[in-house]
């Protein structure tokens, strides 16, 4: 084997312009794959903790049986009570898993500056609850200003929040006063005085002009109602999100609630589809990298065996077999890939590297404003693709190395 | 009794349309200690006999035995394992492998055959020792003389201890001192070791020095001659 390794190694160094091109066409995929990957994955990262922590949502949201269906047409029918909410937290908080039980109310009504009217979209929220959640946010979403203002208080169930389209609409400003209208559960219109505390920017610019954001008691107040339409659950970990579900699911049923339960991943239409398209594009880089290194370890095995056919009769003569002259070509061709990978690796790291010392910044879809662009470090891409670039480089061997291990030994002898 | 036995041996090559015979009918024994040459023209078949002889190259048709086994309906891997255990090559062009060194060159047919790295290294230190390359061991082929470079391929083909060792114009590329040089030397581990050794040439002048020759024309042996006590 060391023999092998030995000829594989001096061969490389004897070709080493050829070698460095190969070696460089697989460094440069490999860091391609895995700088492109980090920031994938950083987008991934920034949407799913958006979601989860900046936008409250939580890891599960627990709904009235049918809610999803049917509750757009008739929300109030499937509401969730206070004793059930009640049931739901007490029986949500005894599982460790737990960091956060709170409950939410979509509203929707009129907003009035006094002379001008429009509508908005809201949600009702426990503010003690919502800034526990939002603290617990790491990384970029974790240092992102998320409005302008103060925080909403529990104490304070007037003062609300309102979206940076939806404030300039109305020309209203931090501490500006306004009245929401809405009809409530029991059909009467209802109006409530409230006072901006904050303008937030909207996560979907769309709605940059309706958005809402109200203490939970304000909300309820509008509707008349102590009931709630969905219950959000923050989890200590990511990665316990579906065993959780499925153990609530089990207990709730015990329970006899009448509820389900959805992941963050569910009703995160946008992360879903973002991460697909990012998958699809990152599949694309992958085949165009694939496609490259087999090309380039393909060129210059075939090189070296149409050099050294002299050499591989001599072998077969000296008894050498036929898939020793194949191991021989992929241990050279596996060098090439292990030297590329790491080189590779070194690549990656300037890459992340650079990205950290330039600080660039973009604006992504959906988000109003710049906000720094990163390139994560993923240990398994990394250690995936290290495996693959050298399986592929013995692979990409293989083939032609088989067809010289097959030709006739006078005949490769005979070779010039 | 032979070793090796060729009955009725043809060889075709195909050149474009044409079919060429290399070697018509060709009956060859060969038995243990001779020191054979094969001479002739060029193009008169002498290689094809060697590559024969090598089990590099297989019949037409007729039967070839080696060691008492059909060498015709070995497999690729079994003919593999015999020219390692018992067959040694040398060529006209001495063909080392240039990236290692004349002792590495010389530890290669033992460690196909699975020899342990330290005594592959001693065996192949004392090969090339008996053909006085002690100081030159740890050379590249290049930073050696032509003669230099054939001594490290009979080095090679003896390491193995083989029944038979095949050189295919050995001296071809060498001058006539080196070349005589070396087929003295090879006619010495022939007397040492009692190795079979068939080198092919067309210089007359080297068929003084062996003990049997066979004069090959058109693919056809025209004379086979015991030359023993002349040789010696």
């Amino acid at each position: 084997m060391i023999t092998w390794m030995k000829i594989a190694i001096r061969n490389i160094v004897k070709n080493r312009r050829r070698s460095l091109f190969t070696i460089l066409a697989i460094a440069v995929g490999y860091a391609a794959v895995n700088v492109f990957g980090g920031f994938t994955e950083y987008i991934f990262k920034s949407l799913q903790d958006s979601f989860i922590y900046a936008q409250g949502n939580g890891h599960l949201t627990i709904f009235k049986k049918g809610f999803l269906a049917q509750g757009k047409l008739d929300p109030f029918q499937f509401m969730l009570s206070e004793a059930e909410t009640e049931l739901i937290r007490e029986l949500c908080r005894k599982d460790p898993r737990v960091m956060v039980v709170t409950p939410q109310l979509m509203i929707t009504g009129l907003i009035s500056n006094g002379s001008v009217s429009t509508i908005f979209v809201g949600v009702g929220r426990v503010p003690s609850d919502l800034t526990f959640v939002r603290s617990r946010a790491t990384g970029m979403i974790g240092r992102l200003k998320l409005y302008e203002g103060r925080n909403l208080v529990d104490e304070v169930p007037h003062g609300v929040g309102l979206s940076a389209g939806l404030a300039k609409k109305l020309d209203l400003h931090q501490g500006s006063e306004a009245i929401a209208m809405s009809p409530t559960i029991h059909g009467q219109i209802n109006a409530l005085d409230m006072q901006v505390f904050q303008v937030f920017h909207s996560p979907y610019e769309e709605l940059d002009d309706k958005l809402l954001m109200a203490p939970l008691d304000f909300a309820q107040s509008l509707y008349d109602t102590t009931s709630a339409d969905r219950i959000t659950v923050l989890l200590t970990e990511d990665r316990s999100t579906l065993p959780v579900k499925e153990h609530f699911e089990r207990i709730f049923a015990d329970a006899g609630l009448d509820v389900e339960l959805m992941t963050w991943k569910d009703l995160s239409i946008f992360y879903v589809k973002v991460k697909d398209m990012f998958d699809i594009i990152f599949l694309f880089i992958f085949v165009i990298v694939f496609v490259i290194v087999v090309m380039s370890v393909v060129n210059t095995v075939s090189m070296a065996i149409m050099e050294r056919t002299q050499e591989i009769g001599t072998l077969r003569a000296l008894g050498l077999k036929r898939r020793g002259i194949v191991k021989l070509f992929a241990i050279e061709s596996s060098v090439l890939g292990l030297i590329g990978s790491l080189v590779g690796i070194v690549f990656t790291f300037v890459g992340w590297g650079l990205v950290k010392v330039i600080e660039p910044s973009w604006i992504p879809p959906n988000i109003p404003y710049r906000v720094p662009l990163e390139v994560h470090l993923v240990p398994g891409y990394m250690a995936v693709s290290f495996v693959f670039l050298i399986l592929l480089s013995v692979l990409s061997a293989i083939l032609p190395a088989r067809k010289a291990a097959l030709k006739g030994i006078v005949d490769a002898l005979g070779h010039v | 009794m032979p070793f090796l036995s060729m009955k009725k041996i043809w060889k075709y090559y195909q050149l474009g349309e044409t079919r060429i015979a290399a070697l018509r009918g060709v009956d060859l024994d060969l038995e243990e200690g001779e020191f054979v040459a094969v001479w002739g023209p060029s193009g008169c078949g002498k290689s094809t006999l060697c590559n024969l002889m090598g089990m590099i190259d297989t019949p037409s048709s007729g039967e070839l035995q080696f060691l008492g086994r059909e060498g015709v309906s070995l497999t690729d891997d079994e003919k593999s394992e015999l020219r390692n255990h018992s067959i040694g090559f040398v060529f006209q062009s001495f063909n080392l492998i240039p990236v290692l060194s004349a002792l590495e060159n010389v530890m290669l047919p033992l460690q196909i055959k699975g020899t342990s790295s330290t005594i592959a290294r001693k065996k192949a230190e004392e090969s090339l020792e008996e053909m006085d390359l002690g100081e030159h061991i740890h050379h590249r082929p290049h930073k050696l003389s032509g003669g230099q470079q054939q001594r490290v391929a009979i080095a090679r083909a003896l390491v193995n201890d083989p029944m038979i060792v095949i050189a295919d114009e050995p001296t071809a590329n060498l001058d006539s001192e080196n070349a005589r040089r070396i087929i003295d030397l090879m006619r010495t581990m022939n007397g040492r070791k009692n190795t079979t050794f068939v080198f092919s040439t067309h210089d007359r002048r080297l068929l003084d020095r062996v003990k049997r020759q066979i004069h090959l024309q058109d693919g056809v042996i025209v004379e086979d001659r015991m030359l023993a006590d002349e040789a010696s």
